[in-house]
């Protein structure tokens, strides 16, 4: 059992938190909601304090900011149905591109591990893939596949594999084929309510979903020829949900985030509460088993919009809440 | 009865529609509310009672009539549910639309939401339901109305929130 | 099941599917009550809607009734507006048609009965040749007799309709490119205006921005829309209102542009074209009879104005150089190429750029780029080009936009491969066949040229530009509250 230790109340937005997103170096933090701003957050002499508020990038909420992986970029996806792209090249953060496209409310925005590619998806039920090169953004693929509003888009950690999540109850994979077309290569289907968000493991063979269900699952991912000897179609990998944690969220669950780290599970959820969940040591491969170890009951004071583990620091843990303040945590055994 | 559960100071500033540009609750102010109420939250009946205060006065969307005149709402149509894990109170509403019209009984979902949540002090979680049977598409309808991102966004669309604001509008 | 509308009108909501019951916002009358209460409504096991009045008793609330034009003209739910086109242009409407003709004429009820006349177009008579394994030829001809079984009275072909378009494409082309050397703005680059999916995109997404710079010249399915019932009907001594004019084409996206309202005539309550049937639909009316193309007996095409010329008038189905989807890119690079720089039968390349959707190509003298076209097909190209276009960063002169990938022999409802093929390689693979076909050079079809002279009156004439142009209009969204969808 551990637990979770409050560092600091950040405070600054006002009205809802929807989203907090580390840099990759670990060492400042982004927020952003319903207030249409950004705001950049840095340790100094082991407090946190606001050193950027990005305005005027938006005309209404920022729901969701992410860091390129090599840190120079921020994208923000906004409910006035643009993806706006920051960089820091003239000093100061400014916003220089604007992604238009999206018929909807941009929910999510996703940059690859290479950082050459970014993904955006939206009410309009279209994922949307772009292609970064010399500051110029190019749509390659336009994915309507879900049937409903998406919420979430996420890369694997190591491939040009997308994720995404969606009121549509699923959870859908893509990828780029021969022709260099953006295919739905295998649909997740087991939630039985919208599907906020989703996290992969540290290896990518592993995704956790959370939903509007009040449940976590765990899925694996089995790729043609598995040793489990479970069977593939068109030579892609199947995914199976091996792993469902219900009975410990009493509302919708918001966020998730799977640390790459130290493989801790830590879920946001809308009874105002984060919960961490441990896979057991004794855990099968083929079907996982998890513990909760560790449940904040005052975390926030309304529902929790957004976890993210601190890429570089174990145990570091960033959270954002309706109650309009950010919050760093530190979990220990 | 004046009830306790009404924001009666904060109601001003949040008129001019959930939390405008420039003219926001802190989040101390809210916690502070917050705070101070929990502790009158002894009183089902009275919740129930102030709930139901403050859905009878919204005005149907499309006709000049309140929804307790219309009986889309009524006495019974408030419960209050078992808490959560930490002791928030679950409230349900189970509302009748007049008529099978999509976009009417969502927009009605939508006043009721807005409504509670601007002016009940006390921390709790809302669902929003029509009565069972009441609809050809009720799934889909309770979906819409207690996604709290596909309200979000709605009210950030002027012409929708100026609508809900005339319906939501107490006479003062 | 994917869906048969392109890319480009899918992301506009089309597969909502929404009833106009649910959705439709149009204004109605609703006289007003006595009662000072509200009217409390239900709904009987019959979907009736019943009124309850305050003595108890009940009274039957009338259906409303919006007609198809209402529909249409109101921008507020566009969405089911289509889905309620695309059941007015099914092939089970289409069979009600055919079926209510034959008894007319059966029952001696000539007047009553309509002249029937199917245009073909080239990509879905390839696309059903692929399924039924014939060649183009046979294939068209089969259809023919299909048709005529049905009870149709004039199967035709569309070459020459093609040809005005080309034609007009590239004569408006030269014309715009001298403006903007004069520095007329929004003439260059010149958008082609033959797919209905990017028209309808561009008119609901990008609005007066766009429209300036696409083409004025109608879509081949329009220019036969005239001359059918403006020529045709004058040869047969009927009035426009009297010709059902069926069009033969590769996906629902001409479904819409056969309903728009330039292409009604309101005086004669008629449209140009009254039913566009799909590759695909022919292909399930066809299993629906249980009968096979190869097993229908053969028909003839009809030439009710001539053939393209006397060397080669044996020949019923032609191509044309370039894209399958109608070679806009390439003839006018040809054209322009001449008319503007004197070069004449320039070899054109189109190379793929970023990706096979994407082709450019370039004239040179020089050193210099004196044109410069693309072909963009799919929906991100479009994006792509739209996006550097707002931006000022277009270097193209022309762009054949279509909305599918791989251009139309790739068209939304064209008959899916059937033997694990992709469908990409399906396209490949007509293309292919599309370019054995006899060409057709716009210029030098009789049946065009004579056209310009006994229907239009010339080249220029007010004719000319009423029936071979077309304009555009921006789509508002609707934004009463009640309409709003969040």
């Amino acid at each position: 059992m551990g637990s979770l230790e409050l560092k600091q109340s950040l405070s600054g937005h006002k009205g809802r938190v929807w989203n907090v997103c580390w840099h990759p170096k670990g060492n400042s933090l982004a927020s952003c909601g319903e207030d249409r701003t950004i705001r950049i957050w840095a340790n100094e002499s082991s407090k946190w304090v606001v050193k950027t508020i990005l305005a005027e990038g938006h005309q209404r909420t920022v729901r969701e900011v992410s860091w390129s992986p090599c840190g120079n970029y921020i994208a923000s996806a906004s409910f006035d149905a643009t993806t706006a792209i920051w960089d820091k090249k003239a000093g100061q953060f400014e916003c220089n591109v604007t992604l238009e496209g999206h018929e909807h409310e941009v929910k999510s925005v996703s940059w690859s591990r290479s950082g050459q590619l970014l993904s955006t998806c939206s009410r309009d039920k279209s994922v949307w893939i772009w292609e970064a090169a010399d500051d110029e953004y190019e749509c390659a693929s336009v994915i309507s596949c879900h049937a409903q509003d998406v919420k979430k888009v996420k890369w694997h950690p190591h491939e040009d594999t997308l994720a995404s999540a969606s009121y549509d109850d699923t959870v859908r994979i893509f990828k780029e084929d021969a022709y260099s077309d953006w295919v739905c290569t295998a649909t997740l289907n087991s939630h039985t309510s919208t599907v906020w968000s989703l996290s992969f493991d540290s290896t990518g063979n592993r995704l956790a979903t959370c939903s509007d269900d009040k449940t976590v699952k765990i899925w694996q991912e089995y790729k043609p020829g598995n040793e489990a000897g479970i069977s593939t179609e068109n030579n892609e990998s199947v995914w199976k949900c091996c792993c469902t944690l219900s009975g410990y969220h009493s509302r919708p669950i918001y966020d998730i985030d799977w640390c790459k780290l130290t493989g801790l599970i830590a879920t946001a959820c809308g009874d105002d509460i984060i919960r961490i969940f441990r896979e057991d040591t004794d855990s099968n491969p083929n079907q996982p088993s998890f513990s909760m170890v560790c449940t904040t009951d005052d975390a926030h004071t309304q529902d929790v919009n957004s976890v993210q583990w601190n890429p570089v620091v174990p145990g570091q843990l960033a959270s954002a809440s309706d109650d309009g303040l950010v919050k760093i945590w530190l979990y220990s055994e | 009865m004046l009830s306790f559960f009404r924001k009666l100071s904060l109601s001003d500033k949040v008129k001019e529609g959930i939390l405008p540009y420039g003219v926001m609750a802190t989040p101390e102010d809210l916690l502070k509310a917050k705070n101070q109420s929990s502790l009158l939250l002894k009183d089902e009946n009275e919740l129930r009672e102030t709930i139901y205060d403050l859905l009878r006065t919204i005005k149907d969307p499309e006709k000049p009539q309140t929804l307790e005149e219309l009986d889309v709402v009524y006495e019974d149509c408030v419960y209050i549910n078992k808490p959560t894990t930490k002791g928030v109170s679950v409230i349900r509403i189970e509302f009748n639309p007049t008529v099978p019209h999509c976009s009417l009984a969502t927009l009605i979902g939508l006043c009721i939401r807005v409504k509670l949540e601007r002016h009940l002090i006390a921390s709790f979680k809302l669902d929003i339901y029509i009565k069972e049977g009441a609809h050809a598409t009720e799934d889909e309808i309770n979906k819409q109305i207690n996604d709290k991102e596909r309200i979000a966004a709605a009210m950030e669309n002027p012409n929708l929130r100026d609508l809900v604001e005339k319906c939501i509008q107490e006479e003062e | 099941m994917a869906s048969r509308f392109s890319g480009a009108l899918q992301l506009t909501d089309l597969d909502d599917f929404i009833t106009p019951s649910l959705e439709c916002i149009k204004p109605i009358e609703i006289p007003k009550s006595k009662a000072k209460t509200g009217a409390k409504i239900k709904i009987q096991e019959d979907g009736a809607y019943v009124e309850l009045n305050e003595s108890g008793t009940s009274e039957k609330l009338q259906k409303v009734e919006i007609t198809l034009a209402d529909c249409l003209a109101c921008s507020g739910c566009i969405t089911s507006a289509e889905s309620v086109l695309v059941t007015q242009q099914s092939q089970e409407e289409l069979l009600r048609v055919l079926q209510e003709n034959q008894n007319f004429r059966e029952n001696g009820k000539q007047e009553e009965a309509r002249f029937i006349v199917v245009s073909l177009s080239v990509q879905p008579v390839l696309s059903l040749a692929e399924r039924y394994g014939l060649d183009p030829e046979s294939a068209t001809r089969k259809l023919a007799g299909h048709f005529r079984q049905l009870g149709a009275d004039m199967i035709l072909d569309m070459t020459a309709a093609d040809d005005f378009s080309l034609l007009e494409s590239a004569r408006e082309f030269i014309e715009r490119y001298k403006s903007s050397q004069d520095n007329v703005k929004g003439q260059i680059p010149m958008l082609a205006s033959s797919c209905p999916g990017w028209v309808c995109y561009a008119e609901k997404t990008h609005g007066n921005f766009i429209l300036p710079y696409i083409s004025v010249t109608k879509s081949p399915q329009q220019v036969m829309g005239s001359l059918v019932k403006y020529h045709l009907t004058k040869y047969k001594g009927l009035p426009p209102e009297r010709v059902y004019h069926i069009s033969v084409m590769p996906c629902y996206d001409k479904k819409l542009e056969a309903s728009r309202e330039d292409f009604y005539n309101e005086l004669k309550q008629t449209r140009d074209v009254d039913c566009v049937i799909t590759s695909i639909e022919l292909e399930n009316m066809l299993i629906s009879q249980g009968v096979s193309l190869n097993d229908v007996e053969s028909g003839e095409i009809d030439r009710p104005f001539g053939a393209y010329n006397k060397e080669q008038s044996d020949k019923i189905l032609w191509g044309h150089q370039g894209s399958g989807s109608g070679g806009y890119a390439h003839f006018i690079f040809q054209y322009a190429a001449y008319h503007l720089f004197q070069e004449a039968n320039t070899t054109v390349e189109f190379k793929n750029l970023r990706n096979p959707d994407f082709k450019e190509a370039v004239l040179e003298k020089d050193g210099k780029i004196l044109l410069r076209f693309a072909i963009a097909n799919g929906f991100k190209n479009i994006q792509n080009l739209v996006q550097k276009l707002k931006r000022g960063k277009s270097p193209y002169h022309y762009v054949e936009v279509m909305a599918c990938p791989s251009g139309c022999l790739n068209g939304g409802a064209q008959i899916r491969p059937q033997d694990g093929l992709q469908p990409r390689e399906l396209a490949a693979k007509l293309e292919t066949v599309y370019h054995s076909l006899p060409l057709s050079k716009p210029e030098e079809n009789c049946v065009t040229l004579s056209l310009y002279t006994t229907w239009l009156e010339g080249e220029h004439s007010d004719k000319s530009a009423a029936f071979l142009h077309t304009q555009y209009h921006e789509i508002e969204k609707m934004n009463t509250a009640l309409a709003i969808k969040w």
